[in-house]
């Protein structure tokens, strides 16, 4: 224990550590009261779950089914069936399972059409392992429970190739 | 002989101090909360958190008693009640005015002390039962550490008793009169300092709480004890805590001496402005390793405990 | 299953550090055997966090891995996915613009902040113990942390795991205002460490747990391969960012630390003036960020369309724990043959056996502590 440092400086530092913890004494806590105060979320903050959109003017969903977001996914939770009619494809069912999702927003990087999107939801628990597991009405109906996250496909792809 | 009324109100003071004390584990909870920039206990009884500790007593006793199949099974369940009868004996020699003690003896602080001795064979009990090789660690440190700490502890116990030239704690009340033991120049700042650092390794109190360090040995001699058992330890180390609160603010802070209020009520105040500097200290420090805790004592407080006794009789003397 | 029995010497105790601890930072277990209180002998076992990233990662393309990579070291991420996109990087030739390459950085140095308050917090807990004075260290460390997390959400959308880096740049842009966050919080920073600083540095129950313990000397560290402030700490001047600079470290100055005895007060000191450089790279990087796009590729719409040539290359970056690398064999396809990962905590707790003995059992936890090790990047 050779170290040399003077024993006054010792002392004082002994009574430093004292008076930095009283000083917290006399700052707000940092705690937030959840669930009665809430804090800002920021715009970008992408939550817990997904929704698949339909076109503001058309009433029409986006998704077209062409299987880009299940090649991508690196967990393999998402599974689509497409069919064509009408003169495009569509997504005939959509599976998501929540429970091996890493949040990784690839599926929404990758999206042609905007089609799936995160949600800024934090109240998202259930209470069965079966609830999920997202088909594809689930989906449809998650986008007017809660809040989009601000990056969709197009605006991820935006960034990184701006269009003249 | 013991009478009718000393007995009763001998239960009366049981019943305040285990009261005192479940309220006391709000206060640290909410103190220590405040020095870490969060709020303490909340929800339980908004907004203050007042019905914690009532919700953690019902917890403990509604949890199950475990028994491990291999521990000795008569010291086991000894080992608890033990500790708990043993600090809460020390509260019958204590003044809690300025004139009512339960049961006055002239050698009152003899008697505290040595019935405060009494805790560490409960835990080397616990250590020793649990057949755990954590627990045995811990309670061969803790039977060390307490064991060498008595000395300066009783060597800065004996300084107050030096200067009032009694051994009653009534007789060191009243005799600091003219300016409290703890202003006396040299002798009363240090005998209160070696003191504090005593009683803190008596009470397995941070900086000196290696036997129940909870990083490298968990929870220490408790660790195979749940339930209402493990509340016993927990309840006994407040204890006696708070008894050491008291004989510090009743041997260095004048006990029930002040203007306006009733002695009562400054023992009261004094007490918990102890109190909460120990907790000061438990928050803001780091622990010590077990040789460097015996250096501590027998290099360095024991010589100095020594001097300051000599001092002490030589400054009484020397005024006579 | 055969029956393992513990062998001890006539004497010993022979106590399991087990893999449930409180402070053995994660799974891990230490066999100790004890003469009274001092360690005489330690194995270490590990594996008990063993996932299969090297060889899962055989079956997954390029693109769809550095989200994975992520929770290798799960205390720095960004760091894992850095290496992993700078080894495909040079194996397929693509040039990273430079705004990508200053964003990669001023997010790698904010993990390092991030991980080095974390280190800081756990080892006032190891030393302190989980009610008293350490967890105030502990609870100080992450509300400043809470800061730079707050920025990494505002800017990526997640806290933590946030899958910037891609393979030709990074994901996300900065957004507006980010500028006076950036500069608020690395002021808060500054002054909230400087603030720890002056706490530890002479505090005489700080100084007497962590001088002279767990000395490793030159030779040592050199010849187990240890790296980073284990390495820096005693005395060896090697820091990748210096030495082998990757990504445009060659903008910006900043110093090494490096200390002289090796000892855990030695570790602590290189730590907390890193934190400070960091700091200082942080300001250097938002400052001067070039225009120009984010990402050298297009938008990736199949991930099999990156089919790096045959070949084989290996990028190391200086994360928070010493040197990560990563080791790509590609044979031509779009997943990769074989990946190794060359792990920092692995190497660095190889120096347990070396220098615990002799030292009590409460140093046992220090020394851990002052290693720094993270159990997903030892059995990944």
């Amino acid at each position: 224990m050779a170290y040399k440092v003077s024993k006054v400086r010792l002392a004082k530092y002994t009574l430093l550590a004292f008076w930095f913890t009283l000083r917290n004494l006399f700052r707000k806590p940092v705690t937030v009261q959840y669930p009665m105060v809430k804090r800002p979320i920021p715009d970008r903050w992408r939550g817990g779950t997904f929704a698949l959109t339909t076109d503001k003017e058309t009433g029409e969903e986006n998704c077209i089914g062409c299987k880009l977001c299940e090649k991508i996914c690196p967990s393999g939770v998402i599974d689509v069936e497409m069919e064509k009619h009408d003169g495009r494809g569509w997504a005939k069912s959509f599976v998501l399972d929540l429970q091996g999702c890493l949040q990784c927003e690839l599926c929404v990087q990758v999206c042609p059409t905007d089609a799936i999107v995160m949600l800024q939801g934090m109240e998202t628990p259930v209470t069965r392992r079966e609830d999920f597991i997202l088909d594809k009405n689930k989906l449809m109906m998650n986008e007017n429970i809660f809040r989009a996250a601000w990056a969709t496909g197009l605006k991820l792809q935006d960034l990184h190739e701006p269009k003249k | 002989m013991i009478s009718a009324e000393t007995v009763a109100h001998g239960i009366m003071l049981l019943g305040a101090i285990l009261g005192v004390v479940t309220y006391l584990t709000w206060v640290e909870r909410k103190f220590a909360g405040r020095l870490q920039s969060r709020v303490g206990p909340y929800l339980v009884g908004r907004p203050h958190g007042w019905l914690q500790p009532i919700a953690d007593a019902l917890k403990l006793f509604i949890k199950e008693d475990i028994t491990p199949s291999k521990s000795d099974g008569f010291l086991f369940n000894l080992a608890p009640v033990w500790v708990v009868i043993a600090s809460l004996i020390g509260f019958a020699f204590l003044p809690l005015t300025a004139s009512w003690v339960l049961v006055n003896i002239d050698l009152g602080l003899l008697y505290f002390s040595a019935t405060g001795s009494l805790i560490v064979i409960g835990i080397f009990m616990a250590g020793w039962a649990s057949n755990n090789k954590y627990a045995l660690l811990s309670a061969l440190r803790s039977a060390a550490q307490v064991v060498a700490y008595e000395i300066p502890l009783l060597l800065s116990l004996l300084v107050p008793a030096v200067l009032a030239s009694s051994l009653n704690f009534l007789d060191i009340a009243r005799a600091q009169e003219g300016y409290w033991f703890i202003l006396f120049p040299v002798v009363g700042q240090v005998s209160f300092l070696t003191f504090l650092l005593a009683a803190l390794a008596e009470g397995n109190r941070i900086p000196f709480d290696l036997s129940e360090a909870e990083s490298e040995l968990v929870a220490g001699f408790s660790v195979e004890y749940s339930g209402m058992k493990f509340a016993y330890f927990y309840l006994a180390e407040y204890v006696h805590l708070l008894a050491i609160s008291l004989l510090v603010s009743i041997l260095f802070f004048g006990g029930p001496l002040g203007p306006f209020f009733p002695g009562g009520v400054w023992i009261a105040i004094k007490t918990i402005m102890v109190f909460l500097g120990v907790l000061w200290i438990r928050w803001s420090f780091l622990r010590v390793r077990i040789d460097q805790l015996m250096m501590l004592n027998w290099k360095v407080l024991t010589p100095l405990t020594l001097a300051n006794l000599l001092l002490a009789g030589l400054w009484v003397s020397l005024k006579m | 299953m055969e029956e393992r029995v513990i062998e001890r010497e006539f004497g010993e105790l022979a106590l399991n550090m087990g893999p449930q601890h409180p402070s053995t930072h994660g799974v891990f277990r230490m066999e100790l055997h004890l003469r009274g209180e001092t360690v005489v002998r330690v194995i270490p076992h590990i594996g008990y966090l063993h996932r299969g990233v090297e060889k899962l990662s055989e079956t997954l393309d390029y693109d769809m891995l550095p989200p994975i990579y992520e929770r290798d070291d799960y205390l720095s991420p960004t760091a894992n996915s850095f290496a992993f996109v700078l080894a495909v990087e040079k194996l397929a030739g693509i040039e990273v613009p430079k705004r990508a390459s200053y964003l990669r950085v001023m997010v790698a140095e904010l993990q390092r902040v991030a991980s080095h308050l974390v280190w800081l917090g756990t080892f006032g807990l190891d030393l302190g113990g989980a009610l008293g004075g350490g967890s105030t260290l502990f609870l100080y460390c992450f509300r400043e942390r809470e800061r730079i997390l707050d920025l990494m959400e505002a800017l990526t959308g997640t806290r933590f795991h946030t899958n910037m880096n891609q393979v030709g740049g990074v994901r996300y842009d900065v957004y507006s205002g980010f500028d006076q966050d950036i500069s608020q919080t690395v002021s808060y920073l500054k002054e909230r460490i400087g603030e720890y600083k002056v706490m530890l540095e002479n505090n005489p129950v700080f100084l007497e747990r962590t001088k002279g313990v767990g000395v490793v000397s030159k030779e040592l560290a050199k010849e187990v391969g240890a790296s980073g402030p284990v390495l820096r700490g005693s005395g060896v001047v090697y820091d990748i960012r210096k030495n082998k600079p990757y990504s445009d470290y060659s903008d910006f100055e900043f110093r090494i630390p490096v200390g002289n005895d090796g000892d855990a007060y030695d570790r602590y000191r290189v730590r907390i003036e890193e934190m400070f450089e960091s700091l200082s790279i942080i300001n250097q990087a938002a400052g001067g960020l070039p225009e120009g796009p984010i990402h050298s590729r297009k938008p990736v719409k199949s991930p099999l369309l990156l089919k790096p040539p045959k070949g084989e290359a290996y990028a190391q970056v200086e994360s928070p724990r010493g040197e990560l690398g990563i080791f790509i064999v590609s044979d031509g396809s779009s997943k990769p043959y074989r990946v190794k990962v060359r792990s920092p905590s692995f190497s660095n707790i190889a120096l347990i056996p070396y220098i615990l003995p002799g030292h009590l059992v409460a140093d046992a936890v220090a020394i851990l502590g002052s290693l720094d090790p993270v159990f997903g990047d030892v059995d990944r």
